[in-house]
């Protein structure tokens, strides 16, 4: 049996504006041990997804309108608040994309590492001072039995990326949930996070979803692969499928934006448009007024469901995607205007 | 050097320290923020140059000392042949229209309480001050055009456009001066990446048609190598390597560069698992007291002796174009040898 199921996740923010669709039937499943990356553009509700989990929704606006996830058996969506506490931290836990607004700027390091272990586990404070200690040397933080009685403020970015993580990992968990966890660190840094994540899964068999707009960080880091768009999963499967084997018009087309997988000199792929307005209904495929497939009446009701192709490998298929033609014969025939205005006023 | 000073834009050992004052009780000297420290380069007319490096650099700092938003503490620059570090607070707003700025994050750069008609008029009327009534609405709209607006939007709001329009406005507005020179400062990392892609083919097209010169800065390698003609990796306010984008992508000298197009993340699972990394030790560090000699020296996987800690080693030409700071730890010193 799987680590988490997670089934049908819909999850909507009432506000004045209209109802929000930020997750719209979300279904995905991870292993223990395993990496699953989530990727999509802001907005895509990838985030929401991971905090629906968490239960970190803000209610109201938001409200998790439907769904399951059983986490080893257990529904995390209509767990009590006593015990969504004991397994928080404990058996799941999570790295956000700030470390600085993530730690508590008023207490030591200390204070905040021990207070994770005596929250879930019978341990004494020296014990647990000891093991906060050990966890900070685990993720690099050279002199750690010093910079331990530090204050967050005293450490730079990627140091304070590595106290969450080290915070993150002090119990253990089962699962861990990393929100872009090195969106606002440098390169090399990032490198040496996302290589600490790595060795400490490998050594303690954690299940990992990594939420990242960056394919690259994917590609390296995961074994499945979620793309989401406008509050859905359009393709799923393992890396490579998704990298060499991609079907929906959007992983496709998102692949061909990268300036890196670019010739120099060549204009770059755009993706015309903008992302769909979440509080109105999507009727058919939700890129296909962004979609470089020319198409003749696609669905018109419901957006298209995930197809699976045998293999592990799904995609939302409207029957149009898979059309076997490449994206360079499409962008090659008509000349891709890259500007598209939005005809009427402009989501923010 | 003085040949070079009739080039586009030439900076000579230019520096710029922020002096963190004396502490109150012990009248103590806190130390000085080096940020730009002792930087030479030279623009060619209409060509682009990629800065990259990570964040407290000194990319940003030593954009803002071109603009002469800060005045640099030592050191000079030229542009088409007039010495901008010699002219004064006054004179230089005259001046500063032939170069322009766009920032990263085009929800702060914009004034929330300016329609963009009003931001783009404002910026117009600094070269054309007679300008108004029809001739300027016309500008405007033309503007807007270029920069893949509807000028029908154009007495909205920058509430009322999504992330990319709002840095198309950005882009309007520092085209308005008609300026010669563009530093665009991150101008896509707040951006996704399909929006991204729209805004660097925007920048690019722009370039070609106006023939402007353009810095531009990032962090991420990917997109300077995209967008630029040569390549300026700077590590705590100083270039390390210079050379063509190419050059500096695929063979790179400095075990900084390397580690630098080491860490970049490629969208391909099989390259990714195979490939070679160059990790680094640490961050990089505070540009207060920065470390001497060679600066990269606390960082590099390679135990620098004594001298190369204390002295700053050459900045030479290894081929063509190709410039690095010669520290024999960091550059393989077979590669490096000037032929």
């Amino acid at each position: 049996m799987a680590l988490l199921e997670v089934e049908d996740l819909a999850t909507y923010f009432h506000t004045r504006e209209g109802t929000v669709r930020a997750v719209d039937g979300v279904s995905f499943s991870i292993d223990r041990g395993e990496t699953l990356g989530i990727v999509g553009e802001s907005g895509s509700g990838k985030s929401v997804t991971c905090y629906s989990l968490m239960r970190l929704i803000p209610e109201p606006p938001g409200r998790i309108e439907r769904g399951v996830a059983r986490f080893d058996g257990q529904d995390l969506l209509k767990m009590g608040k006593s015990d969504l506490r004991n397994i928080r931290g404990d058996r799941i836990s999570m790295i956000f994309q700030d470390p600085m607004t993530s730690l508590n700027p008023y207490l030591r390091i200390s204070t905040q590492l021990i207070e994770a272990q005596t929250t879930h586990r019978d341990i004494d404070r020296k014990a647990a001072l000891f093991k906060a200690i050990k966890a900070l040397e685990e993720v690099g933080i050279p002199d750690a039995s010093n910079r331990v009685k530090s204050y967050p403020h005293e450490f730079s970015g990627g140091m304070r990326q590595r106290v969450m993580i080290a915070m993150a990992l002090i119990n253990e968990p089962d699962l861990l949930i990393a929100d872009e966890p090195t969106t606002a660190l440098d390169v090399t840094v990032q490198a040496q996070i996302l290589d600490i994540i790595k060795q400490r899964q490998e050594r303690l068999g954690t299940a990992v979803i990594l939420v990242t707009h960056d394919l690259g960080v994917v590609a390296g880091n995961c074994d499945k692969v979620n793309v989401m768009y406008a509050g859905q999963i359009v393709e799923s499967g393992s890396a490579e499928q998704v990298f060499y084997e991609a079907k929906h018009a959007y992983t496709r087309s998102l692949q061909k934006t990268i300036p890196s997988l670019q010739e120099k000199g060549q204009e770059l792929y755009t993706i015309p448009g903008l992302p769909p307005d979440l509080t109105k209904p999507i009727n058919g495929c939700a890129f296909y007024p962004r979609c470089p497939f020319p198409k003749t009446g696609a669905a018109e009701t419901g957006r298209p469901a995930l197809k699976d192709l045998g293999n592990g490998h799904c995609f939302a298929d409207c029957g149009y995607c898979d059309s076997s033609g490449s994206i360079e014969s499409v962008l090659a025939k008509g000349d891709t205007d890259d500007i598209h205005l939005p005809s009427e006023g402009a989501g923010a | 050097m003085s040949d070079h000073r009739d080039d586009f834009l030439v900076l000579e050992d230019v520096k710029t320290h922020f002096d963190l004052g004396r502490d109150f009780l012990t009248r103590k000297s806190k130390g000085v923020v080096k940020a730009v420290d002792g930087i030479s380069l030279t623009i060619k007319e209409g060509e682009t140059l990629g800065l990259v490096g990570e964040s407290g650099c000194g990319k940003s700092t030593l954009s803002r000392t071109i603009m002469q938003l800060i005045r640099p503490t030592s050191g000079k620059i030229w542009l088409e042949g007039k010495e901008l570090s010699a002219i004064s607070d006054r004179d230089i707003r005259d001046v500063r229209k032939n170069f322009q700025m766009i920032f990263q994050d085009p929800y702060a750069s914009l004034n929330p309480r300016m329609t963009v008609l009003d931001t783009l008029s404002e910026a117009i009327r600094t070269r054309h001050p007679e300008s108004k009534g029809d001739d300027l609405l016309q500008r405007v709209s033309d503007l807007l055009r270029k920069v893949g607006l509807n000028p029908a939007q154009m007495k909205r709001y920058p509430h009322e456009f999504s992330g990319g329009q709002r840095q198309r406005v950005a882009i309007a507005r520092a085209l308005a001066p008609e300026p010669k020179l563009i530093i665009a400062d991150e101008p896509v990392s707040a951006l996704d990446v399909s929006i991204q892609s729209q805004i660097l083919n925007l920048l690019k097209r722009l370039k070609s048609e106006m023939g402007l010169t353009m810095i531009f800065i990032s962090h991420d390698l990917s997109v300077v190598r995209y967008i630029s003609d040569r390549i300026a990796v700077m590590y705590l306010g100083r270039i390390t390597e210079l050379g063509d984008a190419e050059t500096i992508v695929d063979n790179p000298l400095h075990i900084y560069t390397k580690a630098l197009t080491s860490a970049i993340p490629v969208p391909d699972p099989n390259a990714e698992h195979s490939r070679e990394r160059v990790i680094l030790q640490g961050d990089q560090p505070s540009p207060i007291d920065p470390p001497s000699g060679c600066n990269f020296w606390p960082r590099s996987p390679v135990e620098h002796d004594a001298d190369m800690k204390e002295n700053v080693p050459d900045f030479v030409e290894v081929s063509p174009g190709h410039w690095v700071s010669n520290c024999r730890f960091c550059v393989e010193q077979n590669a490096a040898t000037p032929n």
